[in-house]
């Protein structure tokens, strides 16, 4: 399949690239990394009038330490942030996430803001930034909005994000060196979408857990955060872990639903076996070491 | 390993490297996508998106605007040139079919029109203005909608598409079947598979001279391709030539053009242009022709001791709208228990049409049979306590007990599936395995060892029109470099490789100077390319007769030349010796040059320059034998399944190129792995595919495949050189020995349900006591229809019977197993007595029988393919004739008929 016809702009900077976003009235598609979009396009399921290529913006990329956060650029390859020392230190759970989103060479495309900005609800890096209270930085012509990550999703591949609007960072408040990191994707093949996911940090003071963040990716039309656990999890000593009640909590917030490869019913099985299984072999590395 | 006779070798038997490696391996490739040809334009085609319904009317004025826009075709302008569409077997097909869309469309992606354009975008964008309105109508999906639907086909009373066997139940069998100590009845369900070829169909066609049509093609034979175009258009072959230098995979698909294929030739010769149609990923799971959607009741009889007593198989499958060829898949049963010591076995098999994509061959297209009989094995071994090895032990034949010939009529001489199972098991301790077995489950870890042995038919040539013997056309060059010009067509099966390795061990030549030219019809003799297991046998039998030819021609000319004995001449690395005589070795190029171009020192009536040729013909039938064993881990928290070892022991005979050969077990594996576990291709209730992308369809990745362990048993066939067929076997043997694992590492929660793929969810559910399966659809709409019609057709209404009615010509269609078959009959009447003969394809056959009212009863011999007894049951009701052909174990074939003038 070829594309439909469509203009294209490669703006070489923030400011040009909201000015035409503006211009085109709702009509233009960003391309990132191109990994979803491409396909997309050939598949003529999406025929944009104008593909805004932000490629060619260098203020979009890297890594760097903002006031109590690590802000990435959202045209930061996944390949890139895979290596990156501040992330490994400050985010070693959005690293681990990361060695699941696609594969080795669609990494090398792909990149961490395009993947937060389509809203796939079974993709690793929505539901990374939902678990980690991730901010979401975007900018129009009309000023700058700050969206935290958990209010940022509606539906499949649908966001508060106007269409004229551009993500520009994504800051990741920092959690204390040494935090509990939890992470588990039940996929067909690697590199597939998840059939479960669940993504999170928890932060250990003297035996009680003080600080939770979780997040489930597959299991309804968004990535899901795991209020209800999170909470059941604040101020609990870790020997008195109720893990099964817990589970049970923690799926309560899902809204799973029955696709192609999996049914509802499968995955609220899968996602309390994996929530139990996970939590229990966090913590009991965190006794260990 | 060497080759019967052929003593110690330098090649055949060896893993040299591949011929083809460095021109695929650094993308110099040709594939049809690479030739771009002056002023060529491009085609796209609009397809429909319902399952069925009426077309109330096509309009293309819009499309026709579009700037680069050249021609839009619908079926109305393609008959301009008149097409007969073939089967699979050159047979005319069981229903009409047009290469597009005639009046109606039958399932989702129905080519109805083709746009040429400058380019494929504009091409696109021109198919996507074309205006069609369609009165819509409710699809028949699935089998069981087929049973009860309305027909697909119009002029057709149900949705049959073939049937063979017999619908009454046998009343001994019965009675045998519920009375055995242990009787397994057994439901296989087996998914649809999209065949999945890394090159996708596509065609150029371009007119070269005044008759001169030139394909580019992406196929499994040129040559084949060319004689389907010339009977399919009624053009002389001479006047077509078809080049597939290489081609990414196949499969079965491409056995043959299609629909799309023939589009694009017939509009390529209406417009005059050179036209390139690469079909893209959508069209190809949704609109290429798919395989093995099958359901199989198998019911198996075991007596104590578990020896097998009796069995009885119900099998459906799916053809589709317009299979390539209407099949009701008798494979299956000819080799059901064919490897086994069966006393009884009886059937009924049947195809159906449906609003789908049509039926193709799919690598190994009977597998069902293994998949059925090896899974319904290992669920007696579990009723009767037994290890599923001792179960095959106990009922697998043997080398001591053959030769014998099966019910099917199938001679088997060398079959070694049970001593393949025995040297398979000296490499895995299953008593080993058994204790880790235990241990794991007390920890919760859930491991299963799943067997499986199998025959199949390979290397089959004379059974089927199609189906004929190799050439292989051998030159020494004046140069001293050989050349080889080959009936064979390789897919990634490396021919190009195997039969030069052939040319150098049996010519004396050294490997690197032997070249191979395939894939040109202008080239090389027929033959229908890599289709069931076939080249490695029959182009290697050719290839080594033709060596053989050759060589004695060079030493005829060597020994006149050194006026030396003809037996004291070697040729080895290019060198032609002469023994005892060191200082008269010359090279095969100084020979060559004196065979070509010095013809006063030829000997008297030698034919100048050095080339042979030879077509072989091998027997009917080569088996190839196999066990294979697979240990797996199922998680019992997700239903995933982890392969941890997989063990291949194959008989493939004399092995040429080892590499090669566990190359293709290693595919076929791949594809088994990926019915088992991850490939569908499915269809809402209104027929719409839900896997059109690579995203739902799943295919297989690196990852998915652990490393296969190869064992070779090596005993040669009695064909040339020894060789047996490889191409098909991993396909066939490895979902049962998968499934079988699975199903031994679950059995503490019970038996797995066989339908295919065995999906995360479903086998969860298994492990969880409950079904985690959607909730029920919604109830399906089918077509208000009358049930079927139970059984045979109503015997026509007495019309004046009289005995003198049949006496004439008769034009008779035989519904067979390998298509319709067309044949002439002359009945002569006297009194109840009945004399005929039958004019056919395969020569004039006389018979004798009886006559009853208007009820014609004869029996007739055949020899070949097999030999059977064919029992003849006609009524006769005016000019036309019904009736039923008794075929042995075949089961029922349909007659139909007209009188002649």
């Amino acid at each position: 399949m070829k594309a439909a016809p469509f203009d294209y702009q490669a703006p070489g900077s923030i400011e040009e690239a909201c000015a035409l976003l503006a211009d085109a009235g709702g009509g233009a598609s960003v391309l990132a990394g191109g990994q979803t979009l491409m396909p997309l396009l050939a598949l003529r399921m999406s025929q944009p009038f104008v593909l805004l290529d932000i490629n060619k913006i260098p203020t979009l990329q890297g890594v760097s330490r903002i006031e109590g956060a690590t802000r990435i650029g959202p045209m930061t390859r996944q390949c890139e942030a895979l290596t990156n020392d501040t992330l490994a230190g400050r985010l070693p759970v959005l690293v681990q996430a990361l060695s699941h989103v696609g594969h080795h060479q669609t990494r090398n495309r792909g990149t961490i803001g395009g993947s937060i900005a389509l809203g796939e609800p079974a993709a690793e890096m929505p539901a990374t930034a939902v678990a980690l209270g991730a901010v979401i930085e975007a900018r129009s012509v009309r000023g700058v909005r700050r969206i935290a990550a958990e209010d940022f999703y509606l539906g499949p591949y649908m966001t508060v994000l106007e269409p004229d609007e551009l993500v520009t960072a994504i800051d990741y408040p920092d959690w204390p060196a040494g935090h509990v990191t939890i992470f588990r994707e039940v996929a067909q093949r690697p590199g597939d979408f998840a059939l479960v996911g669940l993504v999170g940090a928890l932060v250990l003071e003297s035996g009680k857990i003080t600080r939770a963040g979780l997040a489930w990716f597959g299991m309804g039309p968004t990535p899901v955060k795991a209020r209800q656990a999170e909470a059941a999890l604040l101020g609990q000593n870790l020997d008195g872990l109720d893990i099964e009640g817990l589970a049970a909590l923690a799926i309560a917030d899902t809204a799973p639903f029955d696709d192609h490869h999996a049914t509802a019913e499968y995955r609220r099985t899968v996602g309390r076996r994996i929530f139990s299984r996970t939590l229990r072999e966090a913590l009991g590395r965190k006794e260990a070491a | 390993m060497n080759a019967p006779g052929i003593g110690a070798t330098r090649y055949i038997g060896q893993r040299v490297p591949r011929k083809e490696d460095p021109r695929l391996l650094t993308g110099r490739g040709q594939f049809v996508d690479d030739i771009t040809l002056p002023g060529m334009l491009h085609v796209a085609f609009a397809r429909s998106p319902i399952a069925r319904g009426k077309i109330l009317s096509i309009d293309t004025a819009a499309a026709l605007e579009l700037p680069g826009v050249h021609a839009i075709y619908t079926n109305t302008e393609l008959a301009a040139i008149k097409v007969e569409m073939l089967s699979f077997y050159l047979t005319p097909p069981t229903v009409p079919i047009t290469p597009l869309a005639n009046g109606s469309v039958a399932y989702v992606g129905d080519p109805i029109a083709l746009v040429i354009a400058d380019d494929r975008y504009i091409a696109e964008d021109a198919a996507s203005l074309i205006e069609i309105q369609y009165e819509e109508e409710d699809p028949v999906v699935t089998i069981s909608d087929a049973k009860t639907g309305a027909p697909v086909h119009a002029g057709t009373d149900n949705n049959i598409a073939a049937i063979m066997g017999v619908e009454e139940p046998d009343e001994d069998l019965e009675a045998i079947l519920h009375s055995a100590p242990c009787l397994v009845t057994h439901r296989v369900t087996h998914q649809r598979i999209a065949q999945s070829p890394m090159e996708t169909r596509g065609v150029i066609v371009t007119r070269e001279g005044a008759e001169e049509l030139t394909l580019y093609i992406t196929c499994q034979s040129p040559h084949m391709i060319a004689r389907y175009v010339s009977l399919a258009l009624g053009l002389p072959d001479t006047s077509i030539r078809v080049i597939a230098k290489d081609v990414g995979g196949s499969f079965g698909l491409k056995n043959h053009p299609w629909r799309e294929e023939m589009s694009v030739i017939i509009a390529g010769l209406l417009f005059g242009r050179p036209l390139k149609w690469i079909e893209d990923r959508v069209e190809n799971l949704t609109s290429a022709n798919q395989a093995r959607e099958q359901e199989f009741l198998v019911r198996t009889a075991f007596d104590a001791n578990g020896r097998l007593i009796a069995s009885h198989g119900d099998y459906s499958v799916n053809n589709g709208a317009y299979p390539q060829g209407a099949d009701c898949n008798i494979a299956v049963h000819m080799f059901m228990w064919a490897a086994y010591k069966m006393p009884a076995y009886a059937f009924l098999t049947r195809g159906w049409y449906s609003n789908t994509v049509g039926l193709a061959a799919y690598r190994g297209p009977w597998a069902m049979e293994s998949l059925a009989r090896e899974t319904a094995l290992d669920i007696a071994a579990r009723r009767l306590g037994l290890e599923p090895i001792e179960l095959r032990r106990r009922n697998l034949v043997t080398l001591t007990d053959q030769p014998l010939t099966t019910p099917f009529g199938i001679p088997l001489g060398d079959i070694t599936p049970a001593e393949c199972l025995e040297k398979l098991l000296e490499t895995l301790d299953v008593a080993a395995f058994r204790v880790e077995q235990a241990e794991a489950r007390k920890q919760g870890r859930y491991l299963g060892l799943g067997v499986a042995a199998y025959i199949e038919p390979t290397g089959s040539a004379g059974s089927i029109a199609t189906m004929t013997g190799e050439l292989a056309q051998l030159r020494i060059e004046p140069t001293g470099k050989v050349t080889a010009t080959m009936s064979t067509h390789s897919q990634g099966h490396g021919t190009q490789t195997t039969m030069a390795q052939i040319i150098a061990e049996k010519l004396g030549v050294a490997y690197e100077d032997v070249t191979v030219f395939e894939g040109d019809s202008s080239r090389g003799g027929f033959s229908p390319g890599a289709a069931g297991s076939r080249q490695g046998v029959i182009a290697g039998g050719a290839t080594i007769k033709a060596s053989e030819l050759l060589a004695e021609k060079v030493k005829t000319l060597a020994s006149h030349l050194f006026n030396a004995p003809v037996e004291s001449i070697t040729i080895e690395n290019g060198m032609v010796h002469i023994a005892g005589a060191k200082e008269m070795t010359r090279s095969l190029r100084a020979i060559a040059e004196i065979a070509y171009g010095e013809p006063a020192r030829l000997p008297p009536g030698f034919e100048a320059g050095l080339e042979a040729q030879y077509r072989y013909t091998p027997p009917p039938m080569t088996f190839t034998s196999a066990a294979h064993a697979c240990i797996v881990e199922v998680d019992t928290d997700t239903g995933f399944v982890k392969i941890q070892r997989w063990i291949s022991c194959e008989d493939c005979g004399t092995i040429i190129n080892p590499a090669v050969v566990e190359g293709q077990i290693a595919g076929g594996l791949a594809q088994a792995i990926g019915t088992v576990l991850l490939e569908e291709m499915s269809f809402d209730a209104r027929g719409n595919p839900t896997a059109v992308t690579y995203k739902d369809y799943l295919l297989p990745s690196i990852s998915d495949i652990p490393d296969f362990e190869y064992l070779h048993a090596c005993t040669p066939s009695q064909s040339v050189g020894g060789i047996r067929g490889v191409g098909e076997g991993g396909a066939i043997i490895g979902p049962p020995t998968l499934v079988n694992a699975i199903a031994d590492a679950l059995a503490p929660f019970g038996e797995v349900p066989v339908e295919l793929p065995l999906t995360p969810v479903k086998l969860l559910g298994v492990i969880e006591g409950r079904s985690l399966a959607h909730k029920a659809p919604e109830p399906v709409a089918v077509a208000a229809a009358a049930p079927l019609p139970a059984a045979a057709p109503p015997a026509p209404p007495p019309s004046a019977p009289s005995s003198a009615a049949a006496d004439g010509m008769w034009k008779m269609i035989l519904s067979t197993p390998m298509g319709p078959q067309e044949m002439k009959g002359q009945f002569i009447t006297n009194g109840t007595l009945l004399t005929g003969t039958l004019f056919s394809d395969v020569g004039d056959q006389e018979f004798e029988g009886s006559i009853t009212g208007n009820s014609l009863k004869w029996d007739l011999k055949v020899k070949k393919p097999i030999s059977l007894t064919l029992k003849y049951d006609v009524q006769i009701d005016g000019d036309n004739l019904t009736g039923k052909v008794k075929m042995g174990f075949f089961g029922n074939a349909k007659l139909t008929g007209e009188r002649l003038p």
